[in-house]
């Protein structure tokens, strides 16, 4: 009798069978983890794209920022904007020295638009500079504007000149640069003389006019820069 | 007793078949794994079924996520992958020649002759496969290899099984007319008498089929005449009837592999929206052909090698010219990107800015492409001595009229802007990320599923 066909038959039947019933199992397997939602071991958390985080946000930098953000309604929480000096003061709680000099890592990335003398008007070379600060957003989430008077005046009227100097710089903004997230973006904070007055050493930063650059033209001004921190 | 060397045919197709059952079965066995929609390590080995080290691997996996992997991609999730058909013959043939091993002379002659016409077909499909590898893949893996040398093993096994019962067939024929005589032979006394004929006769080349009525000679004569080989030629309809079953071996595994598949209906899709599509909307790029049908965000990097591939499977599939696609850069490398302390991919910057550029001259989705094309070239210059400089000047030789542009202030300031999309939305800092209008596609779901997984969540991609 020849027993090929039948070696042959046998071995076929066990090469396809065996072929599926791997295969059966191991579809089933992964069929399993599929509905099981098994996680591989080596599968490293993704982390979420976020802000800028620059060297300078230090903890002290980051509790002011904080603070400002929260009072001055950056959070979307209130539909306030800007803070007056009393609020930061109560806020901040740190020195007027302390205060000033958190913003001293800004200096490359930011600037100081100067004013005329009682006047909170934005000349066209203020307006350059702002452009062009604004536009260079890079990964910072908001715009910080600090708006100043010098000491001439009573302390209400340079709050007030203060405050209109801040407001320009954001009319400005929203004009060139209309977008619905202005309002998440920007924080004004406008100081009165009763806050520590800037040093002519801040002449040397990014300033709108060089020309005749003191320690009380400084002072007539709007710092603005964006901040590169996560909060 | 047949001699070795006259069976070494059947020995040589036996060995090519179960070889290639082998690395066939490993490669599917590597397929299915990825079922469960995870990234798995790959056999990638000439030894069948030894794992590859991690990223030793990556022409198998450029293979298998390949769409000439697989058929019917875009009906069930990953397709039916082509090892599952070479599974089913190989195991066919190896049991064929295991026939043509055991029953030699007795086989019917049919037999050699349909292994001979079958036993190339693997070969054939090899050649096709290893041209796709090289032409459109730019990669042979391993896996793949074995297969094709498998099938070359068996082809010659098939070929030499045929010329091999051809010369037996002659010498028989050549052999004095066998006496009809009462009591039969067995098989084993009618070989041996062939053979013994076959040594006394002068070949000549002569063929004649062989009649197929058996031919009876006794025990005293077989000594000294031939029988005659007179071996069967089997009914034509064995042709047929094996080739029957060879397609019923194929299609096998295929069905079973068909029956198990999991519902993937319910992971589909499961990744979440874009909280706002429109963010940064002005400042994205737009990949768009008169044929774009469905709108989609593509975020990637040019030097990511899985956009890379994500990017060629979309233009295999066919289904890239049919995306309305915004095309946010999202370079990993920590030169223009906040969110990487290092650089993942270096000059990524660089060559994203160059991009942008590109879209003066509607030549954005080219700068994209050659950056893909170039992509190892351009990752192994910015490790290189001068660093990115070296990518800085690959770029200028390559697209001239952009050096101004890429230094340009504007250029970088928009790029940050294509930055922000993906933290205003929320993005994992990973490459490639897609999202078909607001839907994402699941990582899990850009490779093997990604033609299944885009058909379900945009119907208008399904061809008709």
């Amino acid at each position: 009798m020849n027993a090929a066909p039948f070696v042959a038959i046998g071995a076929a039947v066990a090469l396809l069978g065996g072929s599926s019933l791997v295969l059966h199992s191991q579809a089933r397997a992964a069929a399993k983890r599929l509905v099981l939602g098994v996680v591989q071991p080596d599968a490293a958390p993704v982390a979420v794209a976020n802000d800028a985080e620059a060297p300078y946000c230090t903890p002290e930098f980051k509790n002011v920022l904080a603070r400002v953000i929260n009072a001055c309604g950056l959070t979307a929480q209130d539909n306030r904007r800007g803070c007056q000096p009393a609020d930061v003061k109560s806020l901040a709680q740190i020195s007027d020295a302390d205060f000033n000099a958190l913003f001293t890592p800004l200096k490359d990335r930011g600037a100081v638009l100067m004013f005329d003398d009682a006047s909170e008007k934005l000349d066209d070379a203020g307006k350059k500079v702002l452009d062009d600060r604004w536009q260079d957003r890079k990964g910072a989430r908001y715009f910080f504007v600090v708006a100043r008077a010098s000491k001439t005046g009573t302390p209400e009227y340079n709050e007030q000149l203060s405050h209109k100097r801040a407001n320009s710089v954001l009319f400005h903004v929203a004009d060139t640069f209309p977008s619905t997230e202005l309002d998440k973006q920007v924080g004004l904070l406008w100081l009165g003389n009763q806050f520590a007055q800037l040093g002519a050493d801040y002449c040397q930063w990014n300033v709108s006019r060089t020309k005749g650059c003191n320690a009380e033209a400084i002072n007539r001004s709007a710092f603005v820069s964006w901040v590169d921190c996560q909060l | 007793m047949r001699s070795l060397p006259a069976r070494w045919p059947s020995v040589l197709a036996l060995l090519g078949a179960l070889l290639g059952l082998a690395f066939a079965g490993v490669s599917t066995l590597d397929y299915v794994q990825h079922l469960d929609r995870q990234v798995h390590n790959m056999s990638c080995s000439f030894v069948p079924g030894l794992t590859a080290a991690a990223g030793a691997d990556t022409a198998c996996r450029a293979a298998m996520y390949s769409p000439y992997a697989a058929l019917f991609r875009d009906r069930f999730w990953g397709g039916l992958p082509i090892s599952l058909f070479a599974v089913g013959a190989f195991a066919f043939l190896a049991a064929f020649a295991l026939y043509l091993l055991v029953a030699r002379e007795r086989a019917a002659r049919r037999a050699a002759q349909f292994f001979a016409l079958v036993g190339w077909t693997p070969l054939a499909a090899s050649l096709f496969m290893a041209g796709i590898a090289i032409f459109k893949l730019g990669h042979v893996c391993k896996t793949c290899a074995g297969i094709y040398a498998s099938s070359l093993v068996l082809a010659v096994g098939a070929i030499g099984a045929w010329i091999t019962d051809r010369r037996s067939g002659q010498l028989v024929r050549t052999a004095p007319p066998p006496p009809k005589v009462a009591a039969p032979l067995d098989a084993a006394a009618k070989v041996e008498a062939a053979e013994a004929a076959a040594a006394a006769t002068a070949v000549a080349p002569t063929v004649v089929d062989a009649p197929d009525d058996d031919t009876t000679i006794t025990a005293a004569q077989s000594k000294a005449a031939v029988p005659a080989g007179l071996r069967r030629t089997g009914s034509l309809l064995l042709l047929p009837a094996w080739l029957a079953g060879l397609g019923a071996f194929t299609a096998a595994p295929a069905l079973v592999y068909w029956q198990d598949l999991p519902d993937y209906k319910n992971h589909v899709g499961s990744c979440g929206t874009l909280p706002k599509p429109s963010a940064a909307s002005k400042d994205v790029l737009h990949l768009t052909s008169p044929r774009a049908v469905v709108p989609a965000t593509l975020i990637v990097d040019p030097l990511c090698p899985t956009c890379k591939a994500l990017h060629q499977r979309l233009a295999a599939e066919g289904i890239l010219p049919a995306l309305d696609a915004a095309l946010v850069l999202f370079p990993l490398d920590s030169e223009c990107n906040w969110n990487l302390r290092q650089p993942m991919h270096p000059g990524s910057c660089i060559v994203s800015k160059a991009i942008v550029c590109g879209e003066q001259r509607s030549q954005h989705l080219q700068v994209l492409e050659w950056a893909y094309e170039s992509q190892d070239d351009l990752l192994e210059a910015a490790k290189a001595g001068a660093g990115l400089v070296n990518v800085r000047a690959m770029v200028k030789r390559r697209f001239p009229d952009l050096d101004a542009c890429i230094d340009d202030k504007a250029t970088e300031r928009r790029l940050d802007r294509m930055m922000h999309f993906a933290v205003d939305n929320k993005l994992p800092v990973s490459t490639p990320q897609l999202f078909v209008a607001d839907q994402r596609v699941c990582d899990e779901d850009t490779d093997l599923g990604l033609a299944y997984t885009l058909r379900l969540l945009a119907p208008q991609l399904r061809s008709p």
